[in-house]
């Protein structure tokens, strides 16, 4: 009883002190209104390339790139909060930075620290205490979004054209794609800019190789084979598995199956599908209302009800006892991020599945799901909709603030972040690849290739492509390289890159985005674990739900939004 | 004035003025000012912003420039209430802790009887030492045990099979997690909720049980015509608290234990303000359904207490 009481109390102070937060942002600075918008009238072509379609100027604030006087930025960083990591604000990195910044632009840079996994409701409260950094980033653009719409954000469009020629490398690096990437084709204001993936592999299919050595399979190519398999590696379970052949998962699959299946799911979608259509469900990133996903669903119930899936994944949300299972060796095939199996050093699952089962025991990559045309088709994201860098209102030195993106953005110094120093946190192979070490003391990455710190770039970027791939490979040990340039290959094999339809709020999708996603899953589980014949009225039941808990309203907003940006046109340049 | 009052104070309490005794106990009135400054700045002041349920959010104004929710404020009410999740929520909020009412609230009572009875006093400290036990567990490490013992693979499931049975799916079967639950929910906090009653089963007078001897009382109507009767007034407290709440519902319990196969029947009101508000920056709804429990649950408390005074007991209100 007690309990309940203090439980109840807890909620409430938490709800409370949330809005007495919101109190304290109360009184607005005196600048609080949206910077002006530059004409209204918008040059439609200037939202991809390069970057050297855009003419710019130069700001005569500074000279030789330095500020006459010593300017000072304060700079977000994501703290994650690592076991034995760093100082997120104070190592050997930031030192590097900051030195750097000053010497090259007279700047002073000091960095704000934002815990990783609460960074949204962190930065939330930061922008409303008006104390945010004056380089913010976040994950979320409904939260920039929502800041800009009260005023918070300041509009960098004519900043990044007016002081162009002194932003060679972020122009370069980031091109108009993603510079542009959120600008607004309604006023042209530009809250935000996309950090750029270096890296946009998404899916892959893996399979156990030395099962099929041992039963004289070869590695499925289509969807009917990969069921073959699977079948085969069921019936061969007491040779494959011996006592724990009761233990045996075919084809593992965890809670969120839009992920966990999404080959499969998307194989199923009509490869000829319109720019529209795909916009217009696109706001589910699992693919519920996409034209294949219910038969596709139905293919993994019938898999399940054949006795080939995991059975008790709708207990285990958010616990590692499937990876667990894999590692162990009990898992036959799955699909999750391109570089899963080899995550996590010694811990990998490869590593792990070497040590417990076997030499030759391991996961490769294979590539068998194929869409109605015979492609291969992985969806992958654009070099875009990553992080997202902003200023607030409150930064005083916008231009420093972008001088600083450009450093950032210099790709001598993005490798030396990414990479450290040679005998410390690498080491140079034969062939000029970079294969990293365990590093101890300030050198500790706090984050893989320092990726919080060079915010303009997700995923290893070095001086050249050939390098960059190479030591790409290398940087799973003990995993065999090999194997990474394998799943690398599947995962880039008929890549399409999500394309930008311009249009920035859907108001239907405020709020309603944890829900819809719980209930996708709620959806997904249930559908593909309950009987054959009860399947079809359960979906449409569920579906019909999903929809009226705000869907409905998605796609009816996004259609008209599509309508009136492009008429009747149905794909996009 | 005062001079007289002080002379008749010893003999008969007079009605006095308020001033006097302020001015006479001044030290110890400014004493009890620090424990109300916390109450009116934690307790009462924050109460304001319960506002907030009627009014549009925005986490930039202060709850005074908000501007109000659209139908004359019960935008956010007519929201939750139009939502099918929302009442399946309170539904099920409703159907848990009255199950937990009945079935639960008994146990503590007839376990304190039985333990009371016992004379080895080494093996009643024992035996309630160990039903305290589960109450210091959280409910994480609860449903760790739950899924060690009542998966497909898990120790109660293989004795059935090895006794020749079907395995049970205790946990992801819709009606079976409803029993899990309310088992788990009994086994965590029976033992923590007797402390109460044998406290108050150790404030009746012996004397009671002695002379039932003399008359010639047996153990079992010793104990239904006095320790139960003895217990009464903290059986009908404890009852109007747990009535009291029949609308609210801690959050860890449901959360651990919720899983997709079973939401219909797992979703509460608690776990829903976290999805669809807090999670989804929706403060507005949120405490609008916060409101909203918290008026049910004064309502429910106060009848429960105005019945209890029909029935001749003393209320806590």
């Amino acid at each position: 009883m007690k309990k309940r009481v203090l439980s109840m109390t807890l909620a409430g102070v938490m709800v409370f002190s949330m809005a007495a937060c919101g109190d304290n942002g109360g009184e607005k600075p005196a600048d609080a209104t949206p910077t002006p918008t530059p004409p209204a009238v918008v040059d439609q072509n200037t939202f991809e390339g390069d970057g050297s379609e855009i003419e710019g100027g130069s700001s005569e604030e500074i000279t030789d790139g330095k500020f006459a006087e010593t300017r000072k930025i304060t700079v977000e960083i994501y703290d994650r909060g690592n076991d034995g990591g760093t100082d997120p604000t104070n190592n050997m990195y930031t030192d590097y930075i900051k030195k750097g910044m000053l010497e090259d632009h007279n700047v002073e840079v000091e960095f704000v620290a934002v815990p990783r996994w609460t960074e949204v409701d962190e930065i939330n409260n930061l922008l409303a205490a008006n104390n945010a950094p004056d380089i913010c980033l976040t994950y979320s653009y409904p939260t920039i979004q929502t800041y800009a719409d009260m005023g918070g954000v300041m509009d960098l469009q004519s900043l990044v054209v007016d002081n162009k020629n002194d932003l060679p490398h972020l122009w370069d690096w980031l091109g108009t794609t993603n510079m542009y990437w959120d600008k607004s084709v309604k006023d042209g204001t530009l809250w935000a800019i996309e950090g750029k993936r270096a890296n946009n592999n998404r899916i892959v299919t893996y399979v156990r190789q030395d099962w099929l050595d041992k039963l004289g399979l070869k590695e499925p190519t289509t969807r009917e084979e990969f069921h073959d398999m699977l079948l085969a590696f069921k019936d061969n379970a007491n040779t494959l598995l011996g006592a724990d052949a009761a233990k045996m998962v075919p084809f593992s699959c965890s809670v969120d199956v839009g992920w966990r299946a999404a080959l499969l799911i998307e194989s199923m979608m009509d490869p000829n599908i319109t720019d529209k259509e795909f916009y217009v469900n696109g706001f589910d990133d699992r693919k519920l209302t996409q034209n294949g996903t219910k038969e596709a669903i139905r293919i993994l119930n019938s898999w399940y009800n054949e006795g080939l899936m995991w059975d008790e994944f709708i207990l285990h949300d958010g616990d590692t006892a499937e990876d667990d299972m894999m590692k162990v060796g009990y898992v036959g095939a799955f699909m999750h991020n391109w570089d899963y199996p080899f995550r996590g050093g010694e811990d990998s699952i490869n590593a792990n599945l070497k040590r417990m089962v076997g030499d030759d025991a391991k996961f490769v990559a294979v590539d068998c799901f194929e869409a109605s045309n015979g492609e291969y088709i992985k969806y992958t994201d654009s070099t875009a909709g990553d992080r997202k860098i902003f200023f607030p209102i409150t930064n005083d030195e916008p231009l420093a603030s972008l001088l600083y993106l450009d450093w950032i953005s210099d790709p001598e110094h993005i490798e030396y972040l990414q990479i450290g120093e040679k005998g410390v946190t690498h080491d140079v192979l034969p062939d000029g690849a970079y294969t990293f070490m365990t590093t101890t003391g300030d050198a500790i990455m706090n984050s893989g290739q320092n990726i919080d710190m060079t915010i303009t770039c997700n995923g290893l970027r070095l001086s050249t492509e050939e390098l960059t791939l190479a030591s790409t490979y290398n940087n799973y040990p003990p995993c065999d390289p090999a194997d990474v340039k394998k799943a690398n290959e599947v995962a880039n094999s008929g890549k399409r890159p999500a394309k930008n339809s311009k249009i920035t709020t859907i108001e239907a999708e405020a709020g309603v985005g944890d829900k819809l996603s719980a209930k996708r899953n709620e959806m997904y589980d249930k559908c593909m674990s309950c009987k054959p014949e009860e399947f079809d009225a359960l979906w449409d039941e569920l579906m019909a739900d999903y929809l009226s808990a705000g869907g409905q309203d998605i796609i009816d907003e996004r259609t008209e939004a599509w309508e009136a940006l492009y008429g009747d046109a149905v794909t996009l340049e | 004035m005062a001079k007289k009052a002080k002379n008749t104070e010893v003999m008969v309490r007079p009605k006095q003025n308020p001033g006097v005794y302020l001015k006479r106990y001044w030290q110890l009135y400014l004493l009890l000012l620090v424990p109300l400054l916390y109450l009116i700045i934690f307790k009462y002041s924050p109460m304001y912003y319960v506002t907030i349920a009627f009014k549009k959010y925005s986490i930039v104004q202060s709850v005074v420039d908000m501007p109000w929710a659209k139908n004359g404020g019960f935008e956010y009410f007519i929201k939750a209430f139009k939502d099918k999740d929302f009442l399946y929520a309170l539904r099920n909020t409703i159907t848990l802790n009255m199950l937990d009412i009945i079935i639960g609230f008994p146990i503590p009572i007839i376990f304190a009887l039985l333990l009371n009875e016992l004379r080895l006093k080494f093996f009643k400290k024992s035996v309630q030492t160990i039903a305290y036990m589960p109450h210091f567990l959280s409910w994480v490490i609860i449903y760790g045990i739950a899924l060690q013992l009542f998966t497909k693979n898990g120790l109660v499931n293989l004795v059935i099979q090895n006794l020749g049975g079907e395995p049970i799916k205790f946990l992801d079967d819709k009606t079976n997690w409803v029993a899990t639950y309310i088992l788990l929910g009994i086994w965590q906090s029976f033992g923590w909720n007797s402390i109460i009653y044998l406290a108050a089963i150790s404030g009746i007078s012996p004397e009671l049980y002695e002379a039932a001897s003399v008359d010639g009382a047996g153990r079992f109507q010793k104990m239904w015509h006095i320790t139960l009767p003895g217990i009464r007034p903290t059986i009908v407290v404890l009852l109007i608290l747990a009535l009291g709440n029949v609308l609210g519902s801690g959050f860890d319990r449901p959360f651990a234990l919720q899983n997709n196969a079973v939401m219909e029947n797992a979703e509460v009101i608690s776990t829903y303000v976290y999805k669809n508000g807090i999670k989804s920056l929706q403060f507005s709804l949120t405490t609008a359904v916060g409101l909203f429990q918290s008026i049910v649950n004064v309502i429910f408390l106060l009848l429960a207490n105005w019945f209890s005074r029909k029935m001749g007991e003393r209320g806590i209100v």
